[in-house]
């Protein structure tokens, strides 16, 4: 074979791959939101029958136990915790982690909540980091609430704390800052009543981006769509992963990922498995897949369920060195999970969960942006050896450019069905916009900052990194 | 096969695939956004119109309900009356007031909804083939108190599709207190908490006084039937049936049942010690 017949078969074997690869990530995209709509249609129509107000007043209704860890949250703590002590719910508890913050939160907690030493033991039936009190409060107005003051030991050892503390069967984890809806919880408890014949280990609901959006009281009091690019296509893709991408797993129950900004656990089933991992930056979706691992190991009948009604609010990174820092810790996170559970991996035992979400997340998340950038850099060598030509490239892009816009503009056609919390056609406008300008702005920077995440892996860096948010509007 | 494989490698296929998609994703998407300017349209003509319509439904109900009008004497809305946006919001307005009244006040309101043909829609809705409808449909009956369609509704109470279950079941409770879940002690489907939540929840909406026969309950051999029994006796303290759910304790081999039966007996009959001790002090 001489060498430009190597290279010629090189190239057909390289387009045939990346051509198999793209269709198949596209179809697999169309075939996931086809089954995300029918979910979501036979969501609303059960939804509209369904009375949340008759779990307010049963003694049935699940106890909950909603863990906030809590780290130099000094500029909102107070806020928030009001806001999670007035949740249309009876039966549940707030356990607010101080993580060993640096600021003046606890003095802030401890002055305004009238809190003093609980005489209530710790048992660390998981590991963690030393807890240094229990605080609760004098004033019965905030008997729910439980503070506890810990060593810094990340989010995965605060939450962890919470769960050993926790007295009631579910825990819901949250990300302090986040706003929830009132009726969050109510919706989030039901699904642990409604299987006979699979334990419910999970129940997520879907985040939303609250940048530009007006809260009062720690409440969402108006809806607006971000004037900032980055957080307005995060609007964008949040739509398409939350509407057009979890539902489907959900229906053919592959979940692999609770959002940790808000997820609830079933508390025996999360301890046995080990509580979160502090070994992970992804502590989110690794606790969800050893949970599962643990069911299947065990042979114990199970679900993870999902609700598609937004009822987390959280604020997107705004300027890109936060969002390469969040995406490039999303990325060290899922491949920390993959690789810890990677005898999940098309193994037959696990069923669904090695056969197809395992291998999903492994070639279409993991893999995706360095099989693209490999790509498009093997491709500019071929254009410069005079290869392939510059309109095959041109064509190639409009048809992954098209395809993206029709993508998005299916998911505000969903949300426009379905939830329809952009009430202004501007806000679908500004979002369609977004759809236009992603392409060639937000996906460069995600496939950066994924491939700033494989860097970091390598290279062994394990931190969050720091997270400065610039706090919601207030009314 | 080799024709295949000689049409692939030539390539000839590659540009017009890619452009033939191109088209096709750009003919998608404008459908797609012309879809949301249409359905936004849809809305803002639907509600203009329940804007238009709301004044004259609440003139008609008010006249019927504070004047006894009857329906024929609003012959001049005929015309309206075959508008299905206004029937609709004639029927949710209906609903809402016989909610909210009752003695003449609702009697008036379920013979304007007799006479004025709503009920038949509500029977139509029965026969629909979607669930979400018939469930409608059950509701409206249920409300406006139609008790001739207690036995469909009992009959659609052993669906398979939990929520038209708990729909209809809720309803028969509606029409016939607690005497309307008798028939579940020969269910068949399992019912899981959240629906023994729904059905405790109409039977505390009903009338408390006409709570009676619930033991039956306690005979079905679907433990889940039992187990609700077991809920609404310990719900309404109901110390009279300590007896039957002893006999449970007593024959049950499940032991979740037997767990929930002593907690129940326990419950009730503390419950029952604390006011009879009350009545005496």
């Amino acid at each position: 074979m001489s060498f430009s017949e190597f290279v010629s078969f090189f190239l057909d074997i390289y387009l045939i791959l990346i051509l198999l690869y793209a269709i198949f990530i596209m179809s697999s995209y169309l075939i996931l939101s086809g089954l995300s709509i029918i979910e979501l249609r036979s969501y609303l129509k059960k939804n509209s029958f369904v009375d949340y107000q008759i779990l307010l007043s049963s003694e049935y209704a699940p106890a909950l136990s909603l863990i906030a860890p809590a780290y130099n949250e000094g500029m909102t703590i107070i806020e928030n915790v009001k806001s999670l002590l007035s949740l249309s719910y009876n039966n549940y508890q707030v356990i607010v982690v101080n993580d060993g913050s640096k600021d003046n939160s606890m003095e802030l907690l401890i002055n305004t909540y009238d809190l003093i030493p609980s005489d209530q033991l710790y048992n660390a039936k998981i590991a963690t980091k030393n807890v240094k009190a229990i605080y609760q409060s004098r004033n019965a107005a905030f008997k729910k609430l439980l503070v506890v003051d810990k060593e810094n030991g990340g989010k995965a050892d605060a939450l962890n704390v919470g769960i050993n503390i926790a007295q009631n069967p579910y825990v819901v984890c949250i990300d302090v800052d986040c706003i929830l809806d009132r009726d969050s919880l109510l919706k989030l408890a039901k699904p642990f009543m409604e299987s006979s014949t699979k334990r419910v280990i999970a129940t997520g609901g879907v985040v939303r981006i609250a940048n530009q959006c007006i809260i009062k009281d720690g409440r969402l009091e108006e809806i607006h769509v971000p004037d900032k690019l980055l957080p307005r296509i995060q609007v964008l893709e949040y739509l398409r992963a939350f509407l057009l991408g979890r539902m489907a797993w959900e229906k053919l129950d592959g979940l692999l990922l609770i959002s940790g900004a808000f997820g609830a656990f079933d508390k025996e089933i999360a301890m046995l498995a080990g509580g979160y991992s502090t070994k992970t930056v992804g502590e989110d979706m690794e606790l969800v897949v050893r949970m599962r691992r643990y069911m299947h190991e065990h042979d114990l009948p199970y679900t993870v369920s999902f609700i598609p009604d937004p009822l987390c609010w959280t604020e997107a990174p705004e300027s890109f060195s936060i969002f390469k820092k969040q995406r490039s810790r999303w990325m060290r996170g899922t491949i920390e999970t993959l690789w810890t559970h990677r005898k999940l991996f098309f193994n037959p035992k696990f069923k669904l969960l090695g056969l197809v979400s395992v291998p999903y997340w492994t070639f279409f998340e993991f893999l995706a942006p360095l099989i693209e950038s490999i790509g498009l850099l093997i491709t500019f060598v071929f254009i410069a050896l005079g290869l392939v030509h510059w309109d095959m490239f041109v064509i190639l892009l409009l048809f992954v450019y098209f395809y993206s816009i029709m993508f998005s503009v299916l998911a505000l056609l969903t949300e426009e069905l379905t939830y329809h919390k952009y009430a202004k056609i501007k806000d679908y406008l500004k979002l369609l916009e977004g759809a236009f300008v992603e392409p060639f702005h937000f996906h460069l920077m995600s496939v950066y900052a994924a491939l700033v995440g494989y860097y970091e892996k390598i290279k062994g860096t394990h931190g969050w990194g720091e997270m400065t948010r610039k706090g919601f509007s207030k009314k | 096969m080799e024709e295949l494989w000689k049409y692939y490698y030539e390539k000839d296929w590659v540009k017009p695939f890619l452009l033939y998609s191109i088209y096709f994703f750009i003919t998608v998407s404008l459908a797609l956004f012309s879809s949301i300017m249409v359905i936004r349209r849809l809305k803002l003509r639907n509600q203009k119109l329940e804007s238009r319509f709301t004044p004259i439904i609440e003139n008609i109900l008010n006249k019927n309900l504070f004047e006894s009008a009857f329906f024929s004497e609003f012959s001049a809305y005929e015309k309206l009356f075959k508008n299905d946006i206004f029937r609709n919001l004639m029927m949710e307005s209906i609903l809402n007031l016989h909610q909210n009244y009752d003695g003449t006040y609702a009697e008036n309101l379920e013979n304007f909804y007799v006479d004025s043909g709503l009920i038949n829609d509500s029977y139509k809705k029965l026969n629909s083939e979607e669930w979400q409808i018939k469930c409608k449909g059950i509701k409206e009956l249920a409300e406006m108190n139609v008790s001739e369609a207690f036995g469909a509704l009992v009959k659609m109470s052993k669906s398979s599709n939990k929520i038209l279950t708990i729909v209809a079941i809720n309803a028969c409770i509606k029409l016939n207190g607690s005497n309307g879940i008798r028939h579940l002690a020969r269910h068949k489907h399992s019912f899981d908490l959240w629906t023994q939540l729904n059905i405790l929840n109409a039977l505390k909406l009903g009338n408390l006084a006409q709570i009676q026969g619930l033991e039956y309950l306690l005979t079905s051999k679907n433990n889940s039937v039992v187990s609700l029994g077991l809920k609404a006796i310990s719900s309404f303290n109901l110390s009279e049936k300590a007896v039957y759910v002893q006999e449970l304790i007593d024959d049950t081999t499940n032991e979740e049942i037997l767990a929930e039966a002593k907690i129940v007996l326990n419950r009730i009959i503390v419950q029952n010690n604390r006011s009879f001790k009350y009545e005496f002090q």
